[in-house]
């Protein structure tokens, strides 16, 4: 049988040896009318963990892409020890012990743990051997402290689970440096902490991390080394140990940002948005809601923390009324709205979708099209007045597009947000429903985001933040709720609130 | 690498310059057959032309043969814009023909010909509705796909067309006629105006305001936009609260209305009687060529339909010719344009990224883009 590098047998390392192991010089890489990479280098050492911090768009994929093998380069160098090597696909990346997980994970959701770590290692032979896999597993999740289940059904995992399936997977084969992209966006705070224990021990191994990140606490807190990317280039190369949040966040945006939205001491009137006792029960909303009653009041954010498929999706969409609830009513400044999207928004209602393009905005149309998508329109349109009114809320939102006809796909994903939340705000709602609104944005459209939602506040308008951001909850909220399976299981005050707790209570330990 | 890049923008040349290279391809093609099948290709299409193109009659002809495929077009094209795939024009195209026979068998002389032929033109209408009604609804409550649904009742709709005029002793079966079965000749009253000499009948004229009605719907109305949403996504459609189930099936009738007139024009512009050889000649399988070649723009239906008219009108004067050359050749010159033309959809989009060509793949080098 072919192979097409030397064998590893599971869970070999090479002892730290020579620095540095990985290094990428002058890489350009280009896709039609974007420079993803320019002129690039990079330097990885055993037993380092080495941050990749970027806004999104930066670049940080596409790099750790080259350095696997998915993309080719279109110039540059890519040396292992010191050695020019060309890295032609993933699986030669593998075979040099050089591994990624992916944003989004590769695994094959009907098999186990144990059949995904054994496929596509072509040292098995036809029938693999199931007990040698399984002992591996549970070898490997041991010793680098990540617990999984040889043979449990991918498919009935937790997406924490499936991460560490994901990891099991690369050390399974190997790998000496490990690239991990954005891992933490799908974890709780609790298996973010126990991610970092792994990705420690797998650096004391002697193996490279590279972490890629857009949070600047995380990496502050798990890197040896940041390298800073902004618009395809390296902005800067730092230790962890001399570097603050605030020189990290210049180096990202390229000028001072203010991420903590200004805060009034908060004074809640009427309320304006009320959930009573509902509660939806199907599968395919992606979560359910169970006997939950909620209120958010004129002038207060209402933050709604929670790992993604609590029931964040059927809670912002029976709020919004797309979604008729089993039970339960949903109440706008006193209209009984249930299940009614268009008397919603006119009882005063916006909603920020989470998906923005494919349900917030139809990405082909025009900007000035999206900008009336919600609108309610005569059977004959005005199409002149539509193009005035666009042009005056691109100036307004300062969304950076060449006109109102430029289709909204073509707009970077700030711009694209700003087109959103533009048509949504204009309509003067008095309660916004936003989930996840600053989701996948450049810390500079996320600054922009919140002060926009933090000025709403002021002016008396109440806001139910979904997010799974946890440092966005805090720093806009004035109440928090955890969601957890369908429930609020823990309510507090922001002032008030507590890390450890609000993770607790998201993993659904809660008191 | 041999590959290809997405174009970030599409030049608008590419737009003209693909079609034509497409059948200009189709014919390079079709000359191939006609070598080894013992014909010059060159004689054969200078026949075509002169007979489509060159002279008065013979494009008076192409016009005529044009008139369903611009209905029958937009009928894909309304659906399409939806994603939403209506390939039963060619069924709704047979039962609006029942529909428009039959309305104006009943009225007979008791109503003015304008009358008539008005009555007709809705009952066409109304048959391409009520034929696709069930795929509509199965599709917008239930899910069913309908390209399946539609395309099995094309089946269905042949088989009953058949069946009026040559299986049975129908209302539309002309009792006088022994050895020859044929349908019954519709009142002169009802006959469609035509234009002078020439066999250009009121259904062009038809044909053409459908395509203006259907560019106002899609650019200036709200069913209109709608109708874009909904093509675009269907869960953004739901957040702007457009109606999407009521959407599909009003997108799908209103496909089957236009692909039912196309019906009626046959009857009355063309055969004047329901006819099933005049009738199943893929006129609703044309339509989906001609609106893909069109890039679903109402615009260009009319001339894409004209050309494809073209192609088929030759196609008979093809027989003409001492040699014979079947008339099939019209049918896979058409077949091979559209193979073309979805081939050359890749071209519009990407661009060829040859071995041979060096450095990075954009039109400026980093060095360049840098230096910006
Ligand atoms: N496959 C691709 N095709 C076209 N453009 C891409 C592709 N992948 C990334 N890009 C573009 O390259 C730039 C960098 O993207 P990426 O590396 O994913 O950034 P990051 O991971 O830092 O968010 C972005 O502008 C993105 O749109
Ligand atoms: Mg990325």
């Amino acid at each position: 049988m072919p192979t097409t590098a030397d064998d590893h047998p599971a869970g070999t390392t090479n002892g730290p040896g020579r620095d540095p192991v990985v290094e990428a010089h002058g890489i350009y890489k280009t896709f039609p009318g974007v420079v993803a990479n320019a002129d690039v280098d990079l330097r990885l050492e055993r037993g380092e963990v080495h941050a990749l911090l970027g806004e999104n768009g930066a670049g940080k994929s596409t790099l750790a892409s080259v350095l696997t093998g998915l993309y080719q380069p279109d110039a540059g160098e890519i040396r292992l020890d010191g050695r020019p090597v060309v890295l032609r696909s993933p699986r030669e990346a593998l075979a040099h012990g050089i591994g990624m997980v992916h944003q989004h994970f590769k695994l094959v959701k009907r098999f186990t743990v144990a059949e995904n770590v054994a496929l596509g290692d072509r040292t098995q032979p036809i029938l693999m051997s199931a007990p040698d896999v399984h002992r591996s597993v549970v070898e490997l999740s041991e010793r680098y402290g990540l617990p999984v289940r040889p043979d449990a059904v991918v498919g009935d995992l937790t997406v924490g689970e499936q991460q560490r399936v994901e990891i099991v997977k690369t050390l399974y084969r190997g790998v000496d440096v490990l690239l991990l992209d954005e891992p933490t966006s799908v974890l709780t705070p609790q298996e973010t902490e126990a991610l970092f224990d792994t990705v420690r021990a797998m650096a004391a191994d002697g193996k490279a991390v590279v972490f890629i990140s857009h949070k600047l606490h995380e990496v502050l807190s798990i890197a040896d080394t940041i390298t800073v990317m902004r618009d395809g280039g390296i902005a800067g190369n730092v230790d962890a140990a001399d570097t603050s949040v605030r020189e990290l966040a210049q180096l990202m945006v390229g000028r001072e940002v203010m991420m903590e939205a200004p805060g009034g001491d908060g004074q809640a009137g009427e309320v304006v948005l009320e959930l009573d006792d509902v509660s939806v029960d199907e599968r395919s909303r992606r979560g359910r809601l169970d006997q939950l009653s909620m209120t958010v009041r004129a002038g207060e954010v209402v933050g709604i923390a929670g790992v993604s498929g609590n029931g964040q999706r059927p809670l912002a969409e029976v709020a919004a009324g797309l979604i008729e609830p089993d039970r339960g009513r949903v109440r706008v400044n006193g209209r009984d709205v249930t299940g009614r999207p268009r008397a919603a928004r006119k009882a005063g209602l916006s909603y920020v979708p989470e998906d923005r393009i494919g349900t917030g905005l139809a990405s082909s149309l025009s900007v000035a099209e999206n900008l009336q998508l919600t609108r309610a329109h005569r059977p004959l349109l005005d199409r002149g007045r539509w193009s005035t009114d666009a042009r005056r809320l691109m100036e307004e939102f300062d969304i950076r597009a060449p006109g109102p006809s430029t289709t909204t796909s073509s707009l970077s994903g700030g711009n694209i947000q700003k087109v959103l939340l533009a048509r949504e705000l204009a309509a003067d709602p008095d309660v916004i429903v936003a989930a996840s609104p600053t989701r996948g944005l450049d810390v500079g459209a996320i600054e922009f985001v919140r002060q926009l939602l933090a000025q709403r506040r002021e002016q008396g308008c109440g806001v139910l933040l979904i997010s799974e951001d946890l440092d966005e909850i805090r720093a806009l909220s004035d109440r928090i709720l955890v969601l957890y399976e369908g429930r609020i299981v823990h309510e507090c005050a922001a002032e008030d609130s507590d890390v450890t707790e609000l993770g607790l209570a998201m993993a659904g330990a809660g008191s | 690498m041999l590959g290809l890049e997405r174009r970030s923008d599409v030049p608008a040349w590419i737009y003209v310059a693909v079609p034509v290279i497409a059948v200009l391809l189709a014919l390079a093609v079709g000359a191939v057959f006609l070598v080894f099948t013992g014909h010059d290709p060159l004689t054969v299409y200078r026949v075509m032309i002169q007979a489509s193109f060159a002279s008065t009659f013979g494009f008076a002809d192409t016009l005529v043969s044009a008139t369903p495929l611009i209905l029958t077009g937009l009928a894909a094209l309304v659906s399409f814009r939806v994603k939403l795939w209506n390939i039963g024009a060619e069924g709704q195209l047979y039962i609006g023909a029942v529909c428009a026979s039959g309305i104006a068998l009943l009225i007979g002389e008791s109503l003015p010909g304008w009358a008539n032929i008005l009555m007709m033109l809705a009952a066409g209408a109304f048959g391409g509705m009520l034929f696709i009604l069930i795929p509509a609804i199965a599709r917008a409550w239930l899910r069913t796909n309908e390209i399946i649904t539609t395309l099995l009742l094309n089946s269905v709709a042949l088989l009953f067309i058949n069946w009026l005029i040559f299986g049975s002793r129908s209302f539309w079966r002309d009792p006088a006629a022994g050895q020859f079965p044929q349908g019954l000749r519709i009142p002169d009253e009802a006959y469609f105006p035509r234009w002078g000499a020439t066999r250009v009948h009121l259904g062009l004229v038809i044909a053409l305001l459908a395509v203006v009605a259907i560019w106002f719907v899609l650019n200036r109305t709200r069913f209109g936009f709608r109708m874009k949403i909904l093509g675009d996504s269907e869960s953004a459609a739901r957040y702007a609260g457009v109606p999407v189930r009521l959407m599909v099936v009003a997108v799908l009738l209103l496909s089957g209305a236009l692909a039912g007139l196309a019906g009626a024009a046959d009857v009355g512009g063309f055969s004047r009687r329901l006819d099933p050889n005049s009738l199943a000649i893929g006129m609703g399988y044309a339509g989906i060529i001609v609106a893909a070649l069109s890039r679903l723009n109402p615009g260009s239906v009319i001339l894409v339909a004209i050309m494809l008219g073209g192609v088929r009108n030759a196609g008979t004067a093809l027989q003409s010719l001492p040699e014979r050359v079947p008339m099939e050749i019209a049918v896979m010159l058409e077949g091979a344009i559209l193979l073309f033309a979805l081939g050359s959809e890749v071209l519009v989009r990407y661009r060829i990224h040859w071995p041979w060509s060096k450095g990075p793949a954009l039109d400026a080098s980093p060095e360049e883009a840098e230096a910006t």
